[in-house]
């Protein structure tokens, strides 16, 4: 055997391993999300969610929503805020420097004014202009703080500076909340009685083509276009599938920044949100499992798979490009920030499971896919036609699309959001076209962001700044 | 007696219609806030029952726009699954006359909605 | 951002070009396999729409069943009982009465009777217990209360709670130590529905913990009958740490004052969650010496119980205590600056005259303290 047919098939052995590895992934993960979603939906199916309502021993929760550049739509979006059902409630707004009239507007609209108020900074960040509370009662659960642009980090620490409460909930402002979302929430942390939970982690759903009245959704429909119709789908499958299953290993890594709530104190003992990242909600996460790992107290991250939280997806391919991208640069980052925890057996799961999925099927699948398609390609051109070649690939995209469909099931017998029948038939279309049209381009966009990390790494410190809008959009 | 009543759960919703009616009220329902500060423009009626977890708007802001446009009159009665201390301090602040706590008889708020009846003191 | 965003990459076939021909499966084999995966698909998409089609075909059903429902409710509720004569029925249609064999609508229709008894008292919630036991649903619950799922044991218990079927309350009382912890919580709300105070007897034999949702659910179901006295001074020594918290919050809700100083021993308990829930309840029932008790214990605790303390003295700190909250306002955590200020602010004239006469109260952050605690006061 010559050393090059030696390279070659440590090459496609090792290829060889690594997705029958992914395959065995997607079969493990099916079936515990089967078997967490069963108990869930068992558990809470008669609960009495306004028990807590009603409560005085209901924990205290401080909502965190930052707003940049909101003028048009923040008016609305903080009354529906107002409006969530819960009681032992503040709703904090961090008005994060922005150039519009977000500011006036909610002035005027809530009756404003300027309290004096010491801001404890107990996590460093940009300084604070000023700190609002209302002259009507009605609002006596609206804080508004006022301060100098920071990005969206930095106006979460913010936030979490001001909150009093012992429990905060971040969301983005233009997100559409159900009204019972924070009773649901604040469940699980009530629940445990030997690990403390120190964040959970709701659904986000794609809110495109729905209708939407006065911040509140009001009738559920399948986006009409195509590209938040596949993003429907990949919902779905990353928080009916996967979130749930690594919540019953407890190896959850990964709140998303649009509908979460974290343990106050233990965010603070952390040190906040990190401002140097664009993943700074999965870094947050990690960080704080991590803290839990290395004193050796019990803890749990938790996450509720009903339908809360509702959110405009990209429509374009630029926006989602740059989304995709993003992500990309911020699972890079958070991965290479922890990457103490590789296979380390001292972060138990965390180090030997989770964070060793995350490098090898979130950061190397798309660089493996990537170098596969292009070595293919080449094959292709110069080799023979093989008709084996072309069976194997029909095999691997069914199963991806079996995949799908499995996710379309979950959804179709949990929650069931989309009653028509041609929507779900719909639903199945885009998966099977999802991975000649889509993915591709999700692949290449994960290929931009390593590409524009590894240029940035160079010019690490004069990372621009210019506030999240149109980020945020994008998530 | 003209009465709003605004609820978000249809079924106590359908039984407080029903009720009032009986007592020989006319009976405007809503289940969602916004709808109800509407209704209450449209319909000006002389009470109104609402809930205060209720889409759109709360109750206790339905209290603070009926007694802006009405300062005098239209009396509001809060029936509330929320019976904490600030809560109910909170709505009397506001402006509301009444407060039942869910449970509630219906026929005990049967009662105290005659209380509010002008016709009947007079 | 989220897991699976990845799809099985379809480089996965690119191997395949490279691979031994010994490991390449025979053409008619890879067919096979992909023949079944399409069989697996369509298997799939054929369950759920018939899933659907049930579903809303159900659900068609579901409407005209709950007007039907709705209107034998409302008759329930407001059924005049004028002819004084005992056990009269609540009148049910023959079709009402004909849909009771069908088991979704029973369902249907028991869920609605929970659902408006939740909200309702009086002779109108007896009507319904009434009209409850006419259709003889409570037969049901008991037969689900045999079920070996624990999630349908559990939905009977609540079931029978809510109709407040006192009868069985001894066929419950076993599950309140059940090993399932959602069957537990359901019966021992029961019970506590049932026999009110009396009925947290369950606290005496306990071995699992109480969740603090549970405890909300049961402080809940406590507010809804009177107040009675009882003996809570073993469960504040009970080795169960959380049957000492549920005490601790029942003494608190319950002004009993008597147990102050018990309620000082939780200060030493080995569990940092009982000596939490200790100072919080110190902080609504105390005597003058309370606030000595906490500050004698101050340095031995964790920030948490210490921050917990220094907020307590908002309502029990005095004029005694004022050299020990000025100490604080050297400490290092702004927390506890706020805090210790806020306490003595609270204290009164001499508190608050201590806070602005403080050496380093012109400086930051004392300053922007004391303006906020000013603002406070104002409001």
């Amino acid at each position: 055997m010559s050393w090059q047919t030696f390279i070659l098939h440590v090459f496609t052995y090792g290829i060889l391993l690594y997705s029958l590895l992914l395959l065995i992934c997607y079969i493990l993960i099916g079936s515990f999300s089967i078997s967490e979603t069963r108990t869930y939906l068992n558990k809470n199916s008669f609960t009495d969610y306004r028990v807590l309502a009603s409560s005085t021993e209901a924990p205290s929760i401080s909502v965190l929503a930052p707003a940049y550049n909101e003028g048009a739509t923040i008016i609305e979006n903080v009354r529906s805020l107002l409006s969530l059902h819960y009681n032992n409630l503040e709703v904090i707004i961090i008005n994060d420097g922005s150039k519009d009239d977000t500011l006036e507007k909610l002035i005027n609209a809530y009756d404003l004014f300027k309290v004096d108020f010491f801001v404890n900074e107990q996590l460093p960040t940009k300084p604070v202009k000023g700190v609002y509370k209302s002259h009507n009662p009605v609002y006596r659960k609206l804080i508004v703080v006022d301060k100098e642009n920071g990005g969206k980090a930095d106006a979460l620490n913010v936030g979490v500076n001001v909150a009093q409460n012992n429990y905060y909930v971040c969301i983005d402002v233009d997100c559409v909340l159900e009204q019972d979302a924070l009773l649901k929430l604040a469940k699980p942390f009530l629940e445990n009685t030997t690990q403390r939970v120190i964040a959970a982690g709701g659904v986000v759903r794609i809110a495109n083509s729905c209708q939407i009245e006065g911040g509140r959704l009001v009738k559920v429909n399948l986006a009409k276009q195509f590209l938040p119709r596949v993003q429907t789908l990949e919902y779905i499958r990353a928080f009916l599938l996967s979130r749930m299953a690594w919540t019953r290993l407890n190896g959850l890594l990964l709140i998303s920044g649009a509908f979460g709530a974290f343990d106050r104190d233990i965010v603070i003992k952390c040190g906040g949100y990190n401002p140097n990242t664009v993943g700074e909600d999965m870094e947050l996460v990690v960080r704080m499992r991590r803290y839990m790992e290395e004193r050796n107290e019990p803890y749990r991250v938790s996450f509720i798979p009903d339908p809360l939280c509702w959110t405009e997806a990209p429509s374009t391919f630029k926006i989602l490009g740059r989304q995709r991208n993003r992500w990309t640069r911020g699972t890079i980052e958070t991965l290479r920030i922890h990457k103490k925890m590789f296979f380390n057996p001292r972060y138990g799961l965390l180090g030997m499971l989770s964070y060793p999925y995350w490098l090898f099927f979130e950061f190397l699948a798309p660089i493996i896919e990537f170098v596969g398609t292009i070595g293919l390609i080449i094959y292709c051109l110069t080799g023979p036609v093989n008709w084996s070649l072309f069976m194997i690939m029909l095999g691997v995209l069914s199963i991806g699309i079996l995949y799908s469909i499995f996710a379309i099931m979950m959804e179709v017998l949990t929650y069931n959001q989309y009653r028509n029948k041609k929507d779900i038939l719909r639903l199945v279309l885009v998966a099977v076209l999802e991975p000649i049209v889509f993915h591709p381009f999700v692949v290449w966009s994960a290929i931009r962001g390593n590409i524009d990390l590894l240029r940035k790494r160079n010019s690490w410190g004069e990372m621009t700044r210019q506030g999240f809008v149109t980020e945020k959009k994008a998530q | 007696m003209k009465i709003l009543v605004a609820e978000d759960d249809q079924l106590m919703l359908k039984m407080l219609e029903f009720r009032l009616k009986k007592d020989g009220h006319e009976v405007i329902v809503t289940h969602d806030g916004r709808e109800a500060l509407e209704k209450i423009n449209d319909f000006q009626p002389d009470l109104v029952i609402t809930d205060i977890m209720m889409p759109y708007l709360s109750g206790l802001e339905i209290i603070g726009a009926v007694k802006k446009k009405y300062p005098t009159g239209t009396p509001v009665i809060i029936l509330s699954g929320m019976g904490q201390e600030n809560v109910v301090m909170e709505a009397f602040q506001l402006g509301a006359d009444d407060y039942i706590t869910k449970p509630f008889s219906p026929n005990e708020l049967s009662v105290r909605v005659r209380r509010f009846d002008m016709s009947i003191v007079k | 951002m989220g897991t699976l965003f990845h799809f099985l990459p379809i480089n996965l076939l690119a191997i395949t070009a490279f691979l031994p021909n010994a490991l390449i499966i025979k053409l008619h084999y890879q067919a096979i396999v992909i023949l079944f995966i399409i069989c697996l698909m369509i298997a799939l998409l054929t369950y759920m729409l018939f899933y659907m089609y049930f579903k809303s075909k159900h659900e068609k059903k579901h409407v005209k069943w709950r007007i039907i429902s709705d209107l034998l409710i409302r008759k329930a509720v407001f059924y005049d009982d004028d002819d004084e004569e005992a056990e009269t029925l609540i009148p049910v249609t023959k079709r009402a009465e004909k849909l009771m064999r069908n088991k979704h609508f029973r369902a249907l229709l028991t869920a609605e009777i929970l659902s408006a008894k939740k909200n309702i008292t009086g002779t109108s919630a007896e009507n319904l217990i009434h009209l409850y036991q006419q259709l003889n649903l409570e037969k049901y619950a008991l037969k689900n209360l045999k079920s070996r799922y624990w999630y349908i044991k559990a939905k009977a218990i609540q079931e029978l709670t809510v109709m407040e079927m006192k009868e069985f309350q001894t066929l419950l009382y076993p599950f309140t130590n059940n090993h399932n912890e959602l069957v537990r919580m359901e019966a021992q709300t029961a019970i506590v529905q049932f026999q009110g105070f009396e009925g947290l007897r369950f606290l005496d034999i306990i071995i699992y913990p109480i969740s603090d949702w549970q405890q909300i659910k049961l402080l809940q179901q406590l507010s809804n009958v009177p107040p009675v006295y009882i003996d809570i001074d073993g469960w504040l020594k009970s080795a169960n740490s959380s049957v000492v918290v549920f005490a601790l919050k029942l003494a608190r809700n319950y002004h009993r004052f008597e147990l102050h100083d018990l309620i000082l021993s939780c200060l030493d308990h080995p569990n940092p969650e009982v000596r939490l829930q200790a100072i919080h309840c110190l902080c609504e029932m105390y005597t003058d010496e309370t606030s000595d008790q906490l500050i004698s214990r101050f340095l031995k605790e964790s920030f948490r119980h210490q921050l917990a303390m220094i907020k307590a003295m908002q309502n029990i700190g005095s004029e005694k205590d004022i050299l020990f909250l000025l100490s604080l306002l050297d400490d290092d955590n702004h927390e506890m600056k706020l805090s210790a200020a806020r306490a003595l602010a609270s204290i009164g004239k001499s508190g608050l005259t201590s806070l602005q006469d403080h050496v380093k109260s012109a400086g930051y952050p004392l300053n922007e303290i004391l303006m906020q605690i000013k603002g406070e006061l104002a409001a």
